[in-house]
C-alpha cells in the first residue's frame, strides 16, 4: 500500500502537464549547451592551451586558488564537525544551530568586505592593538590579499562551516540518529567515541554533495577573491574571468578554455574526494567495547570564533556606513552621522529588490510544478549548477543571450540567475514536498477537484511554510549572484553586489559599507518576513502550528 | 570678385541655417529616446554629476540618460565588438561612452566609431582650441569624439608626513628607498597604474620623443630598457615589495588616509581639495607634480557605430559640452574635473566656478607632458605584466 499510493497519484497527472513541468525547467538549462559546446572546441586547440601555459600569471594563479579551495573545504568541515561532536546533543547545540540563519543569509560580497574591514594593515583589528604597540601608520600585515589566497580560504572556511553545520543540523535531525546516541550513551561511550564510530560513518558519506558544494565555490569564486584574493597574479577564477572580458577575441576564447580547466580541477578533487571517502570508510572502527575518553578539542573554539568574527562584522559594516572621517589608528570614528544614508545611492537595492522577487517568484512557479507534474525520478542533475564552477556556466549563457540579443535585458538577466535560484528552490523544498501525505491529495481528487486545484487550495497551503522558506532562499540567492549578473546584464543592472564589489576597488568606504549593510539587509529581511508570514498563516490552524 | 562676395556670404549664412536645421532635427528626435551613458563609476562626486546632468537633460530636452557603470572602459569596448561580431550593427547597448587613448583608438581603428559629430554640436564654439582637443594620445580625433574634460596627473602627499616631496623620478626613487614600503602605485593595466608607467617612461627614455611614433619593437627595446631597470630597483622598497599592489588611484588615497603610503596620484589636479572636503583625506593633504611636467590629456566622449539613440547621445554630450554643465563640472564642490571650455568664449557668470581653488588643490604650474602615442600602452603593460604580474 505504501508503495501503490504514490503510483496512483502520479498516474492523475497528464501527459501536457509533465511536458509542461519538463518544458519550463529546460528552457532554464537547455540554452546553456551551445556556449559550453562551442567551449569545448576551443578546448582542443592547442593554440589556447599554449597561450595559458606561456602566461606567467597562469601557474601562481592556479596555486593561489587551489590553496584557498583546501583551505577553505578542509578548513570549513573541521570547524562545523568539531563543534557538532563537541556540542551535539545538548541545550548549547540549540542555541549554537539558532544563531545559524542569520549566518547563513549574510552574502559572501558582504562578509568578504567586512572581513577586510576588521582585518587589513589598517583594519579594525590593528587599530585595536596601535597603542599597545605605538603604531602610528599601519602594520606591514599580509593579512588581506596574500599571494597563496590563505587569507581568501579561510574567509571561505568560516562563511562555509555556517554552511556545512546547517546541512548537518538536518541529517542529525533524523530520530534514528538521536536514538542510537541514547543506546551508546546508556552503554557508557562517551561522546567524541560515539560520533567517531556511529555518527560520522552514517553522515559523511552524505555530505559528500554538499562538500563539492563548497569546493566548487570556493574555486570559482570571483567577488570574494576581488575583495580578499591575491593581485599579482589574481588567483585562477578571477583571471580567467578577466580573460572572458578582455577585449581580444582570442583572448576570450582563451578564457573559455581556462573556465572548462577550473572545470577539470573540480573532477580531479572530486576524484580525490572519492579516494578519500574510499579509504575512510575502511578505516572506521566499530565500537569495540574499549570506553574511551573525551579529548580537548581546540576546533570547537575555532569555531564559536568563526561565529565571533562573522557578528563583528556585520557590526563594523554598520560602524563604517555611519562613519564621518575614521583614519588610522583612530579605534572610533570622529563623527557619526546619516549623511551618508540621506544621500545613498538606492538604486542598486531597488534592481536587487525587484530581480530577487521576480527570479524567486519564478522559479518557485517552475519548482511547484516540477515536482507535482515533472517526473519524479532521476532529477539529480537538476542539482549540477550547485557543484559546478559558476564562470563556464554564466560564460555560456552569455554566448546564449548574445545570439539571442537578449544580453542586458531584464528577461536575460532574470533567466541567467534562475540557473541558480531553481535548484536552491527545489532542494530547499523537495524534502517537505515529497513527505507530504499522498493520502489528503487522494482524497481531494475523490471529491472530484482536479490535482491543480487540489494543490492550490489544499496541497501548496499546507505546505506554506517550506514554500515561503525556499522563496526566501531564491531571494537570497539571486541577490548573491556577481558573475551571472554583470555578464548577462551586459554592466547595464547594477545590484547592490556589483555596485558592492565595484565600490570595494576603491573610493569611499562608507558608500561601500552602506552598499554592504544593504547587501546584507535584504536576504535578512526576506528570512525574517518569510518567517513571519508563515507563522501568522499558521496562527488559526493548529495543525501547521 | 566682388560680385562674388555676397553669394559666398549668402552660402555660408546658409550653411549655418542648415546646421540649425539639421541640429533641431537631432534635437526633435532624441525627444523620448533613452541614452545609455557607459562611464566609469568608481567616483562618487562624478556619479553625483552625472546623475545631475541626467536630470537636466531630461528636463530640458526630453532625452532620459542612464548611467551604466562601468569598472573598466575596455570592458565596453569589447562589449561592442562582441555585439557587432554578432551582427548587431544597430541597437547596441552603448549609447555613449567614457573613453580616451588606446580605448578610443581600438574603435577608431575597427571602424565602430559614428560620426564626425563632436565638431557640429552647437556648443562646439565655446571649446578651447589651444587645448589638445583634437588629438588623443597622438590619434587625431576627427570629430569622433568630443572633449570632456582635460587631467593632469597629479601626485598627493600629507604634509604632516612629507615636507619635501620629490619632484622628479630620480627623486621618487630615492624617496621610496628612504620610506621603504610606503610607496606603491596601482597595479597596471588600472588606468593610472598605466599612466604612472607612462611618465617615468617619459622622464626615463633616452629620446622622448620616439614616445610619440607609432610603436615597433626596436623603439620599445631601447625606449623602455631604462624604465624596468629603474622599476627593478623601484620594486623592492615598495609596500609589499611589488608583490601586491593598491586596487586603484582612489585605493591609494585611502591608504595615504590611513598612514599606509606617502604619496597617492590621481589624473584630477583637483581631487585632492575634493576629498579633503568630504573628510576621506586629513585637511594636511596637498598636491604637488614632477618640475620637468606631468602627463596630461583630455577625455571624450563617443558614440559607437551601433548605438540605438545616436540623437539622443548627441543632445546629451552637447548639454555636457555647455558652459553651465562645465561650469558645474569645475566647481571644486561638486567634481572639480578642469574645462575644455575657453574662458574668453563662455558667458562671465560661469567664468568663476572654473578658476576655482580650494586647499588641497594643485596650486603651482605644472608643464603638461603629451601622452606617448597610444600602441606604446598595450606594450607597456604586456611587458610590465611579464616581468612583474607574477611575484
Amino acid at each position: 500500500m505504501r508503495i501503490g499510493l504514490p503510483l496512483i497519484v502520479a498516474r492523475g497527472a497528464s501527459k501536457g502537464s509533465t511536458l509542461l513541468a519538463i518544458g519550463l525547467i529546460c528552457i532554464v538549462f537547455l540554452p546553456v549547451i551551445p556556449g559550453l559546446v562551442r567551449m569545448g572546441f576551443d578546448f582542443f586547440q592547442i593554440s589556447h592551451w599554449f597561450a595559458i601555459w606561456q602566461d606567467t600569471q597562469t601557474i601562481p594563479a592556479l596555486m593561489a586558488t587551489l590553496s584557498s579551495t583546501l583551505i577553505s573545504g578542509v578548513l570549513a568541515l573541521a570547524l562545523s564537525l568539531s563543534i557538532a561532536i563537541e556540542k551535539y546533543p545538548s541545550n548549547a547545540w540549540h542555541s549554537i544551530v539558532k544563531r545559524l540563519p542569520s549566518l547563513l543569509a549574510m552574502p559572501h560580497a558582504a562578509f568578504a568586505i567586512g572581513f577586510a574591514f576588521l582585518f587589513a594593515p589598517a583594519g579594525w583589528l590593528a587599530r585595536a592593538i596601535a597603542p599597545l604597540m605605538a603604531w602610528d601608520s599601519p602594520p606591514d600585515w599580509l593579512t588581506v590579499q596574500d599571494p597563496y589566497g590563505m587569507s581568501l580560504g579561510i574567509a571561505l572556511a568560516i562563511k562555509e562551516s555556517f554552511f556545512l553545520l546547517w546541512v548537518m543540523m538536518n541529517l542529525l535531525g533524523e530520530r534514528h540518529i538521536a536514538q542510537q546516541i541514547t543506546v551508546a550513551r546508556s552503554l557508557g561511550y562517551q561522546r567524541q567515541q560515539i560520533w567517531r564510530s556511529i555518527i560520522l560513518p552514517q553522515i559523511l558519506p552524505r555530505m559528500m554533495w554538499p562538500f563539492a558544494a563548497v569546493l566548487a565555490y570556493s574555486l570559482s569564486v570571483v567577488d570574494m577573491a576581488l575583495i580578499l584574493g591575491p593581485t599579482t597574479p589574481p588567483t585562477f577564477a578571477v583571471l580567467v574571468w578577466q580573460w572572458l572580458s578582455d577585449p581580444d577575441p582570442q583572448r576570450q576564447a582563451q578564457g573559455g578554455v581556462a573556465a572548462l580547466i577550473l572545470l577539470l580541477v573540480l573532477l580531479t578533487l572530486g576524484g580525490v574526494l572519492r579516494g578519500v571517502a574510499w579509504v575512510y570508510q575502511r578505516a572506521t572502527v566499530d565500537l569495540d567495547g574499549l570506553r574511551q575518553p573525551n579529548r580537548f578539542s581546540m576546533l570547537s573554539w575555532l569555531y564559536q570564533f568563526g561565529v565571533l568574527i562573522s557578528f563583528s562584522l556585520m557590526i563594523l559594516l554598520f560602524v563604517w556606513s555611519l562613519a564621518q572621517s575614521w583614519f588610522f589608528p583612530a579605534l572610533w570614528p570622529d563623527e557619526l552621522s546619516i549623511k551618508a544614508w540621506l544621500n545613498a545611492d538606492f538604486t542598486p537595492f531597488k534592481t536587487s529588490l525587484w530581480l530577487g522577487l521576480a527570479t524567486s517568484l519564478i522559479a518557485l512557479v517552475m519548482v511547484l510544478i516540477w515536482l507535482e507534474w515533472g517526473p519524479q525520478r532521476n532529477n539529480a542533475w537538476l542539482y549540477a549548477p550547485l557543484v559546478l564552477p559558476v564562470i563556464p556556466l554564466s560564460a555560456a549563457q552569455y554566448f546564449a543571450l548574445l545570439v539571442l540579443h537578449l544580453d542586458g535585458t531584464v528577461m536575460g538577466l532574470i533567466w541567467s540567475h534562475l540557473l541558480w535560484v531553481v535548484p536552491y528552490v527545489l532542494l530547499s523544498l523537495v524534502g517537505a514536498y515529497r513527505q507530504f501525505d499522498p493520502r489528503l491529495m487522494l482524497t481531494a481528487q475523490a471529491l472530484g477537484y482536479p490535482r491543480w486545484q487540489a494543490c492550490l487550495y489544499m496541497k501548496w497551503p499546507l505546505l506554506m511554510r517550506p514554500i515561503l522558506g525556499a522563496f526566501a532562499l531564491g531571494f537570497a540567492v539571486s541577490i548573491a549572484q556577481y558573475v551571472p549578473t554583470l555578464f548577462a546584464g551586459a554592466g547595464r543592472f547594477s545590484t547592490v553586489t556589483t555596485e558592492a564589489i565595484a565600490l570595494s576597488s576603491g573610493g569611499n568606504r562608507r558608500t561601500m559599507a552602506i552598499q554592504a549593510v544593504l547587501l546584507m539587509l535584504l536576504p535578512m529581511l526576506a528570512f525574517a518576513l518569510a518567517a513571519i508570514a508563515s507563522h501568522w498563516q499558521a496562527k488559526h490552524r493548529r495543525g501547521l502550528r | 570678385m566682388n560680385q562674388l562676395l555676397p553669394i559666398l556670404m549668402a552660402f555660408s549664412l546658409s550653411a549655418t541655417v542648415m546646421a540649425n536645421t539639421d541640429w533641431n532635427k537631432i534635437e526633435a528626435d532624441a525627444k523620448g529616446q533613452t541614452v545609455y551613458f557607459n562611464a566609469w563609476g568608481g567616483g562618487e562626486n562624478i556619479n553625483a554629476y552625472i546623475d545631475w546632468a541626467a536630470t537636466q537633460t531630461q528636463k530640458k530636452y526630453g532625452v532620459s540618460v542612464k548611467h551604466v557603470k562601468v569598472t573598466d572602459t575596455s570592458d565596453v569596448i569589447k562589449r561592442i565588438k562582441t555585439e557587432v561580431a554578432a551582427g548587431r550593427t544597430t541597437n547596441g547597448s552603448v549609447d555613449v561612452l567614457w573613453v580616451n587613448g588606446e580605448n578610443f583608438k581600438a574603435l577608431k581603428q575597427a571602424k565602430l566609431l559614428y560620426g564626425p559629430w563632436a565638431e557640429s554640436l552647437p556648443n562646439w564654439r565655446f571649446v578651447d582650441l589651444n587645448k589638445p582637443v583634437r588629438v588623443d594620445f597622438s590619434e587625431p580625433t576627427d570629430g569622433l569624439e568630443m572633449p570632456w574634460g582635460t587631467a593632469q596627473l597629479t601626485f598627493i602627499a600629507n604634509q604632516a608626513t612629507v615636507k619635501n616631496p620629490p619632484r622628479s623620478a630620480q627623486a621618487l626613487l630615492a624617496f621610496a628607498k628612504a620610506n621603504a614600503g610606503q610607496v606603491s602605485y596601482p597595479k597596471p593595466p588600472d588606468f593610472h597604474g598605466t599612466t604612472f608607467l607612462k611618465q617615468l617612461l617619459l622622464e626615463l627614455a633616452p629620446d622622448a620623443k620616439v614616445l610619440q611614433q607609432a610603436l615597433s619593437p626596436e623603439l620599445f627595446t631601447k625606449a623602455s630598457a631604462p624604465l624596468w631597470a629603474y622599476l627593478d630597483q623601484l620594486h623592492p622598497v615598495l609596500w609589499r615589495k611589488g608583490s601586491s599592489f593598491p586596487k586603484s588611484a582612489a585605493d591609494m588615497n585611502q591608504m595615504l588616509a590611513d598612514g599606509q603610503l606617502k604619496l597617492a596620484l590621481t589624473f584630477n589636479p583637483n581631487e585632492a581639495a575634493n576629498l579633503i572636503a568630504t573628510q576621506q583625506l586629513p585637511k594636511t593633504a596637498y598636491s604637488f607634480g614632477f618640475s620637468k611636467g606631468t602627463i596630461g590629456n583630455v577625455h571624450f566622449l563617443a558614440i559607437p557605430s551601433n548605438a540605438k539613440a545616436k540623437a539622443g547621445a548627441q543632445v546629451f554630450a552637447n548639454f555636457l559640452l555647455s558652459p553651465e554643465a562645465q561650469a558645474k563640472k569645475a566647481d571644486l564642490k561638486i567634481w572639480g574635473d578642469p574645462s575644455v571650455l575657453a574662458l574668453d568664449k563662455i558667458p562671465a557668470q560661469y567664468r568663476q566656478s572654473m578658476q576655482m581653488t580650494a586647499p588641497g588643490a594643485l596650486n603651482e604650474k605644472i608643464p603638461t607632458l603629451a601622452e606617448p602615442h597610444s600602441s606604446w600602452v598595450a606594450a607597456i603593460e604586456a611587458e610590465w605584466l611579464k616581468r612583474y604580474g607574477a611575484k
